[in-house]
């Protein structure tokens, strides 16, 4: 029996599933033939089908960007070197020096001003357990939650819902393995209510399964998990789920996929990282949340996204790298005391999928090892 | 050219009532029966056909090679008396088609010329690129014109063709230019497209006719390979082997070990079971999301691969493929059965207390024969009856009032409740009792395939009933099927249909009993029918009336 997809003969609109579904299965099951469950020897697994920084947007942006969106390196180049000034630059001082300040940072100063998100309302989650001056409340009034990441990206158009990152995160996260992330739960006893059980993070090998929409993906596939290639994405965390919503316990680091095709260096370092995620046994869908490591984060960036890409949405890594640096609100260097991350959510949907193991033990990856 | 029309048999009996009514009871029969002798059968009528799309590709697969390119779909054929098979010796060409055969043999001719391909497909090279060279386009055309043509070529069209080239060449100043042009107007050459049959004399039963040799190879390499008769089989019509007992057990025990053979029986089994729906078969998504046009590319390979696994592989029994709980998987049905699989193909077996069983409850049965949002008793009982058994169910009558059924906010819950709306109305109920019982028993599998255990609520009643055997849900209604004598004779109906290119009349009674008896004592493995039909006269004997003769003249004349 399909789990408990609503019966649709009577021309229903799409199925949106029951949370209950599964003990209502449970009670079938006792008289009819044993047939396939989401949820099997208190394992279930998930596979990632959408991802998007947070970034809390009003409708016409200015509530959270009164100043207006900041420029990015088409603006910046005209400004900096305008061509009415008759000059004739070289690649070296013009495009690829402020190409260079987008990881060396502090040491000149920002010739343009840069544009944080305001506004007291963010998306994400309380990482800290506090309630600090800088700290935002959630839409639905939640107080506490950290997310400075919202700050930095917040104005910067490429971030925002249509915006060229958001959107190919997205494609590139469809049509190329490297970003299959998955979890499994194990030692779930209940879907609903469950004070212990195991998150373990792996990489898939396999494509998504579209469903006949074209637009979502279908509950149900398999995923083999990739422990050759994938061995560094595997990390380990303890949760519990209350009334359906998956919480787990921070780990100190994960290593989160994200990479163009063809580019083998794209994944952030969270530190302090944790999931919140909604359960059901088609559906998964929540936070990742955590301090991003601010190094891994402007990496990701500059070495996924050509500077022609990041014209598209106004994004100009430059800027951004020095945003993120005084932003960054945690893991202070032991040496210089300059934080090293900085508070930032994921909003994540995973669908439900079948995780084939290759091999009977899980080797978790090394936490703290090198991020690179 | 409006159209070219085949010069087919132009009477074809329907399936008459005596072969579909008087096959009960008679299995225990056959079982006894043993091995008879065949009956004198009156033969078939010789056919011009027209190829298939699958047949032209698997024919310039063997000429030229797998390397050959090729994005085409013939337009279909219209299916008479349950196979498209049947339907291709009543086509014609219109000119929007013959549009689409001469795009095929321009791209092909240009592939086979091409400096990636000459090497391999064309055996020799000209004294100089930019000029004729009869010698080598005579070495190329006349082995490629007598597998094209499957026979060789006269001298006078050899001619023709090498002629053409030479004018090609010479005024392109291009060798495989002019050889580029003469290889398309052979690939759109009449006898190319069409497969003609022609009569010669008997000579082991004087005063009857019989497929002349190279007929009786591509009748052979048609049926078992779905594909043109290849050079060992052309030479063994050509020396007169194959018109010998032993030289035609001999080809045909060749063609049957052949890996070819299961092209040849993929095209079978997708026509009988009517896969060609496939490319139309469409779900609501909002109802069916798990259910895309990959489920059912994926499901139609399901039950190819499971029949061939089961037939020719295993040689197994063709009436348990309906019981079978062996199968093989791929991620887009794996969504719909709920299990882990692995990316690709992969045998599968149903656990032991899976409500599947056997081919009824694959996904292409359960998918095909429903509705886009919902499942349909009545089209899976018909579907069953007309498919498997051979059976023909009456159209509805045309005042026929479907808003009862059709309406999705009545008021039933299950589609039991729906379709027994049907017994109320009394013009409805004559057919419908022949249908709705079979399919109930697959309520359990909603429109798309997957397994539930209620509708809207209700918890389904999967019982039902086929000619007087009643069962309580799809396995029972599976052994139902297993065990009924209709089931092989069907397949041997449909085999034999298939093989000489039109449907059995009244007139292949006897050959058709003697061809149960066969199977049946042969515990229906398909090798063993396979081999009675292409062995027996009826196979290759023909009708005395419309059948051209070859002309003696025009076969002394060939090369």
């Amino acid at each position: 029996m399909k789990h408990e997809r609503p019966d649709t003969t009577q021309g229903r609109s799409t199925a949106t599933h029951l949370l209950l579904g599964a003990l209502a299965f449970g009670s079938l099951a006792a008289t009819q033939p044993a047939t396939a469950q989401a949820l099997r020897d208190g394992r279930i697994g998930y596979v990632m089908t959408e991802r998007r920084w947070a970034v809390y947007e009003t409708e016409d942006g200015k509530t959270e960007c009164p100043n207006g969106f900041n420029l990015g390196p088409r603006e910046q180049f005209a400004i900096l070197f305008p061509a009415s000034s008759g000059k004739v630059y070289t690649e070296v001082e013009s495009h690829l020096m402020r190409e260079g300040l987008a990881f060396h940072d502090m040491e000149s100063k920002e010739p343009f001003p840069f544009h944080d998100a305001q506004g007291p309302i963010s998306y994400g989650l309380n990482l800290d357990g506090k309630i600090g001056p800088n700290d935002f409340q959630s839409p639905e009034g939640v107080k506490g939650v950290d997310n400075q990441l919202y700050r930095a990206i917040g104005c910067i158009g490429a971030y925002r819902l249509n915006g060229v990152v958001s959107f190919f995160d997205t494609d590139d996260m469809y049509d190329n393995g490297y970003n299959r992330w998955m979890i499994e739960l194990t030692g779930v006893d209940d879907l609903v209510n469950d004070d212990d059980v195991t998150v373990t993070t792996y990489r898939g090998l396999d494509d998504l399964q579209r469903d006949g929409t074209g637009s979502a993906f279908a509950p149900g596939s398999t995923q083999e998990v990739d422990v050759r290639w994938g061995q560094s994405f595997i990390s380990q965390l303890k949760g519990k789920i209350v009334n359906g919503v998956l919480t787990t316990e921070p780990i100190d680091r994960l290593k989160w996929p994200n990479s163009q095709p063809g580019v083998a260096s794209g994944y952030y370092i969270i530190r302090g990282s944790r999931l919140e995620l909604q359960l059901t046994d088609q559906v998964a869908k929540g936070f990742l949340a955590g301090y991003v490591d601010v190094e891994s984060f402007s990496h990701q960036l500059n070495t996924n996204w050509a500077t022609h890409h990041q014209s598209y949405g106004q994004l100009s890594a430059s800027s951004l790298h020095r945003a993120l640096r005084r932003l960054a609100d945690a893991y202070p260097d032991p040496k210089t005391g300059v934080n090293t991350a900085i508070s930032s959510a994921v909003q994540l949907t995973l669908t439900q999928v079948y995780l084939v193991h290759p091999q009977k033990k899980t080797v978790v990856a090394k936490s703290g090892a090198s991020s690179r | 050219m409006n159209s070219i029309k085949s010069s087919s048999t132009t009477h074809r009996e329907p399936i008459a009532p005596w072969l579909r009514g008087g096959m009960v009871g008679l299995a225990a029969a056959f079982a006894l029966a043993g091995c008879a002798r065949e009956p004198e059968s009156p033969g078939t009528e010789p056919r011009v056909s027209l190829v298939t799309t699958e047949q032209y590709l698997n024919s310039l697969r063997y000429i030229f090679g797998p390397g050959i390119e090729l994005q085409i779909q013939f337009p279909p054929f219209e299916r008479t008396e349950g196979l498209l098979a049947n339907g291709a010796a009543i086509a014609g060409i219109s000119s929007s088609q013959l549009e689409q055969f001469q795009s095929a043999g321009a791209t092909v001719a240009a592939q086979v010329v091409d400096p990636v391909h000459r090497d391999f497909s064309i055996p020799c090279k000209p004294a100089t690129e930019d000029a004729a060279d009869d010698a080598c386009a005579t070495q190329f055309l006349s082995k490629v014109g007598r597998l094209l043509f499957r026979r060789p070529l006269t001298q006078a069209e050899l001619t023709a063709f090498v002629e053409s080239a030479g004018s090609g060449a010479n005024t392109l100043k291009d060798f495989y230019a002019g050889l580029e042009a003469a290889l398309e107007a052979m690939l759109l050459s009449p006898e190319v497209l069409f497969v003609v049959e022609r009569a010669e004399p008997d000579p082991d039963h004087p005063g009857r006719l019989r497929l002349d040799a190279y007929s009786l190879a591509a009748r052979l390499s048609y049926f078992l390979w779905d594909s043109a008769p290849d050079d060992e089989l052309l030479a063994a019509a050509e020396s007169g082997e194959l018109q010998t007992k032993k030289g035609r057990a001999r080809a045909v025990e060749r063609m049957l070990a052949s890996p070819r053979l299961v092209d040849g029986m993929r095209a079978f089994f997708d026509d009988m079971f009517e896969f060609n729906l496939f490319r139309t078969v469409a779900k609501d998504p909002t109802i069916y999301p798990d259910f895309t046009s990959v489920t059912a590319e994926a499901a139609r390979e399901q039950t190819l691969r499971t029949v061939i696994e089961h037939l020719i592989v295993e040689k197994k029994d063709y009436r348990d493929l309906f019981t079978t709980r062996s199968s093989f998987m791929t991620p887009a049905l794996a969504i719909l059965h709920e299990t882990p699989t692995s990316p690709g193909w992969t045998p599968y077996t149903l656990p032991p207390d899976s409500p599947r069983m056997g081919l009824l409850t694959q996904i292409s049965f359960l998918s095909l024969h429903a509705h886009p949002g919902r499942s349909s008793p009545t089209l899976r009982g018909k579907a069953l009856r007309e498919i498997l058994l051979c059976q023909h169910v009456p159209e509805p009558p045309a005042d026929v009032d479907f808003s009862i059924v059709n309406n999705p906010d009545s008021h039933y819950p299950t589609q039991r409740d729906r379709v027994n709306a049907h017994s109320e109305n009394a013009s409805c109920a004559g057919c419908h009792k022949i249908m709705d019982p079979i399919g109930l028993a697959l309520e359990n599998f909603d429109g798309e395939g997957s397994f539930r255990t209620q509708e809207n609520g209700v918890p389904i009643d999967a019982s039902g009933e086929l000619d007087g055997v009643k069962y309580n849900d799809a396995a029972g209604l599976a052994q139902a099927l297993h065990d009924n004598a209709n089931l092989p004779r069907c397949l041997v109906q449909r085999a034999f249909s298939y093989g000489v290119g039109g449907a059995a009349g009244k007139a292949d009674r006897d050959f058709l009993t003697y061809l149960n008896e066969r199977f049946a004592a042969d515990d229906y493995r398909l090798h063993e029918l396979l081999r009675s039909i292409v062995l027996s006269d009826a196979f290759s004997r023909l009708r005395q009336s419309e059948s051209p003769v070859l002309d003696q003249a025009q076969a002394g004349d060939q090369t």
